[in-house]
């Protein structure tokens, strides 16, 4: 293969990087600007964070989405591990794609769907809508992520080595709890912190099912900006960018320990 | 049998999960979709989607998602092949995808800035001498910040085909006599063909279904499917003609997964 | 018997209605002794592992541990330990506690794990490997980590899943001569199974020669290297020559149009059989000398000796074990003693085949 990139693929790339970049840094940048607006930079100032602190409203917000987030994580890791290891455990190919595409469903389909069908479902079930609602949603819409990021461990783990736990006197429990979770581990963590990501970033489901007293961060900056602009937002999303870089330089290292063991089979 | 209990036993969480969260749902949806604002058993619902009003609505609402999908590939698939050819590759690709993981929501706040009538974009063009335009409110900044939105999903998929791609196969193709754009038209592409398709399976769904972005970027100029679901649900509270809609976005859905569907789907 | 540790009665294993893959199987393993379970790959013969393992269950017949029926004991009741032959190593635990897993499942005592697992450590030669991590193993210290955690539970019987195929051909002979003097020192039945028959041979005290789900014949390595029952056997055990014939006698095979002498008896007389002779027991001479004569069609070097392929009038293909070379085109004569002569009947069974052998060779002495 042609290992060689052109100068013209390499300012393809920046021009690529810059696009997707600009517009985070156009926010930050913004956010210490004391005049107010998006368009000229007049002044040096930490006003808007100072603001952003002192909107208990805004804070209390903030405390419910991560709230939501951490619930939802938890569970749907806990429901979607579960549901791995039945997928896993199925016989008959067929059930197994079955309860794939069945599992696949609420990822493909749009938050619109998402979101107004569960709207019917709580009206329906007579769950007034709010932080039970918003949570269930949010549990509903991470499972299937969870599943997903635990099956590949699991049908890549070795069946012998549930034969090789037998063998050695394990009972079924102990094959689970002493093998399989420890093994699969690196894909529990990987779910649970995509289910926060997602939980974190969500914004149609959330905005249908949410009802009058409850909101999280992303309906709460839908409703900001329909009004226009307002530099709090942009110290907002420095902090929740900054947050977001954490989250991935984690999510980078727990991907970084999943891959060793494999380079090490390797040798 | 004591192990088949127990199976079913740690299934139930799951399957409970499906019944009430997947199943239940779209059949709660498609129920609703069969009764008229006056709450009459009707079909009212699907007559008045083949009216011209709401055919418009759909076929629009096709274009600018087709738009969307073509212009995302067309940015992704390069980047995709040159982030492959990149030392780090790996650690390129988390930079790509880093943007994806910032809220949707301000990021689409950004733009309001951006594209504002005094924003970073008009100052450059009053620079170069073509004067302020009208940017925000217009197809084409609904257009610019949908690609903007979708392109870390485009790229992933088809850098992991790419990824995937044995890198003797270009040898062999080379060795053969192939150019390089021959070896790209006869074998790259068909072998990344996959991950073309599951892009493009999750970048066309939501564009479908897009709603926070018409409303803020366009100004309610473009109504996708999602917008009018939106719209029937929170706003007119015609239930039944939301559901119609979204029952018809979901057979969209699964002809465009059935169309998209590759053979390698599922774990 | 009352040596017997494991006795199969009649086993079938069939999956849905799939052609089954054991087939009304019956043997005994003695205790303490070395066995191979030999055969081409879907043979049946891993199936028999996992019966004994406990893996999967019989779909018919009986199987016996300590004389006691044990079709449904489950796998971690059983005194049995596997060594796979992906080793199945526990990746999350490093050298010590996967040795260690069988013990801390039964609950012993820290100390006396710690004390077993330092023992079956040195039996495998890995003294001070205790702390490494699994990824950190070549791929022969894996093996001895696999066996040392089979051993480490003191079982009656280990099985072993082709453990040697993952190695490269050299390790692979260190390990044959390591593995027969771990069995031997433990005293322990080793249930081996391989599709190499090299492997087989070098290793077993008893080899079951086993294909299309079917034992095919069982015995001491040379029993089987010198006389196979069948045609399978003599071609999957060594290299054969295998041409057919018929007996005319007791003592006198016809075969190529040719008359000779042999030692196998029992026939009918003109019955027709096949026959076998080994490419080593073959010499090459002058035509007049020969017993057949042959054209050389083409010759490889094979180190030790050439191997030479050359065709009779017939049209039957002799291959010649010879350190002597050939010229390739060239009529030569082959040579062979009595003794190489091998006769197999058509379709006789293990058993008919051993009563024969015993009613001819008794006092007839027949000489290998």
């Amino acid at each position: 293969m042609d290992r060689k990139i052109t100068p013209v693929s390499k300012i393809f790339l920046v021009i690529i990087f810059f696009i997707l970049y600009a517009p985070i840094f156009f926010l930050i940048f913004y956010s210490f600007n004391s005049g107010g607006n998006m368009n000229n930079f007049e002044g040096f100032t930490f006003d808007w964070y100072k603001e952003l602190f002192q909107d208990t409203r805004l804070l209390i917000i903030v405390l419910n989405t991560l709230v939501v987030a951490l619930l939802a994580a938890l569970f749907s890791t806990i429901i979607g591990v579960m549901g791995a290891l039945g997928i896993h455990a199925a016989r008959r190919r067929q059930t197994k794609n079955t309860l794939l595409s069945i599992n696949n469903v609420l990822i493909v389909s749009p938050d619109v769907i998402i979101g107004a069908s569960f709207l019917v479902l709580f009206t329906m079930a007579g769950i007034k809508l709010g932080f039970y609602s918003v949570l269930l949603s949010h549990i509903a819409f991470c499972v299937p992520i969870v599943v997903l990021m635990v099956l590949p461990k699991l049908s890549e783990m070795s069946p012998t080595l549930l034969d090789a736990a037998r063998d050695l006197g394990a009972s079924r429990l102990d094959v689970i709890t002493k093998v399989v979770l420890p093994y699969i581990t690196p894909g529990i963590f990987a779910g649970f912190f995509m289910a926060l990501t997602f939980s974190l970033d969500d914004f149609a489901v959330t905005f249908f099912v949410t009802g009058n007293g409850f909101s999280t961060l992303s309906v709460e900056i839908y409703s900001l900006a329909r009004r226009g602009i307002s530099l709090n937002i942009n110290a907002l999303s420095t902090l929740l960018f900054l947050f977001t870089l954490i989250l991935v330089v984690i999510y980078y290292f727990i991907n970084q320990r999943q891959q060793k063991p494999v380079l090490g089979g390797r040798k | 049998m004591e192990n088949k209990v127990t199976r079913q036993l740690y299934m139930v969480p799951y399957v409970l999960w499906i019944v009430l969260f997947v199943i239940a749902p779209i059949l709660l949806v498609l129920y609703y979709s069969f009764f008229n604002i006056e709450g009459q058993l009707s079909l009212d619902n699907y007559q008045k989607f083949f009216t011209p009003v709401y055919l418009k609505m759909t076929l629009s609402s096709f274009w600018y998602a087709f738009l969307i999908t073509a212009i995302t590939l067309l940015v992704a698939y390069p980047t995709a092949y040159l982030l492959t050819k990149t030392k780090h590759k790996h650690l390129w690709l988390l930079l790509i995808i880093v943007p994806s993981w910032i809220n949707l929501l301000l990021k689409a706040y950004a733009f309001l800035g951006i594209f504002g009538t005094f924003g970073a974009a008009n100052q450059f063009l009053e620079l170069i001498g073509i004067g302020t335009q009208q940017i925000l409110f217009t197809d084409f900044s609904f257009i610019f910040v949908s690609v903007y939105i979708f392109i870390p999903f485009m790229i992933l998929p088809i850098f992991n085909s790419l990824n995937q791609l044995n890198p003797t196969l270009l040898d062999a193709a080379n060795d053969l006599g192939a150019s390089k754009w021959m070896t790209f038209k006869r074998v790259i592409f068909p072998l990344t063909i996959d991950g073309v398709k599951s892009g493009c399976q999750v970048v066309f769904i939501p564009a479908l279904s897009l709603f926070m972005l018409t409303r803020l970027i366009a100004g309610n100029r473009v109504i996708t499917l999602g917008t009018a679901i939106e719209q029937h649900f929170l706003v007119t509270q015609d239930w039944g003609m939301g559901s119609t809609i979204a029952v018809f976005l979901i057979i969209f859905m699964f002809l465009i997964m059935f169309l998209t569907g590759t053979k390698k789907r599922g774990v | 018997m009352a040596n017997a540790i494991i006795e199969f009665k009649s086993v079938t294993k069939q999956y849905d209605n799939d052609p089954p893959v054991l087939d009304d199987v019956s043997f005994e393993i003695e205790r303490g002794k070395f066995y191979t379970l030999l055969g081409p790959s879907g043979c049946g013969k891993t199936t028999i592992l996992r019966l004994i393992a406990g893996f999967t269950e019989a779909s018919d017949g009986e199987i016996y541990f300590n004389n006691k029926i044990t079709n449904h004991v489950p796998a971690n009741k059983r005194q049995v330990n596997t060594v796979f032959q992906d080793y199945a190593l526990f990746p999350h635990l490093n050298v010590f506690e996967n040795v260690a897993f069988g013990l801390r499942i039964k609950k012993m005592k820290n100390a006396e794990i710690e004390q077993k697992v330092k023992e079956a450590l040195s039996f495998v030669n890995l003294e001070g490997y205790e702390n490494r991590e699994i990824r950190e193993m070549s791929g022969g210290q894996r093996q001895r980590v696999a066996i040392a955690r089979a051993i480490v539970n003191e079982p009656e019987v280990i099985l072993l899943d082709e453990p040697l195929s993952a190695l490269d051909l050299k390790l692979r002979t260190e390990m044959q001569y390591e593995l027969r003097e771990l069995q031997r020192r433990l005293g322990i039945t080793f249930i081996f199974v391989t599709h190499d028959q090299e492997e087989a041979l070098a290793m077993s005290d008893e080899i079951f020669v086993i294909n299309k789900g079917k034992i095919q014949q069982s015995g001491t390595p040379t029993d089987i290297y010198d006389e196979p029952i069948n045609r399978f056997v003599a071609d999957f055990i060594g290299e054969s020559n295998i041409v057919t014939g018929k007996m005319v006698q007791d003592q006198l095979v016809e075969m190529v149009g040719k008359r000779f002498e042999c030692v196998d008896g029992g026939f009918q007389s003109n019955e027709p059989v096949e026959i076998v002779i080994r490419p080593e027991d073959l010499e090459i001479t002058t035509v007049e000398r020969g017993k057949l004569q042959v054209k050389v069609d083409s010759q490889l070097f094979r180190g030790v000796h050439y191997e030479i392929s050359s065709y009779d009038q017939d049209g039957n293909e002799w291959l010649v074990h010879s350190t002597k070379k050939a010229v390739v085109g060239e009529e030569i004569g082959l040579y062979f003693d009595p003794e190489a002569i091998h006769v197999m009947r058509f379709n006789e069974t293990e058993e008919e085949f051993d009563k024969r052998l015993e009613a001819y060779t008794d006092g007839s002495g027949h000489g290998k």
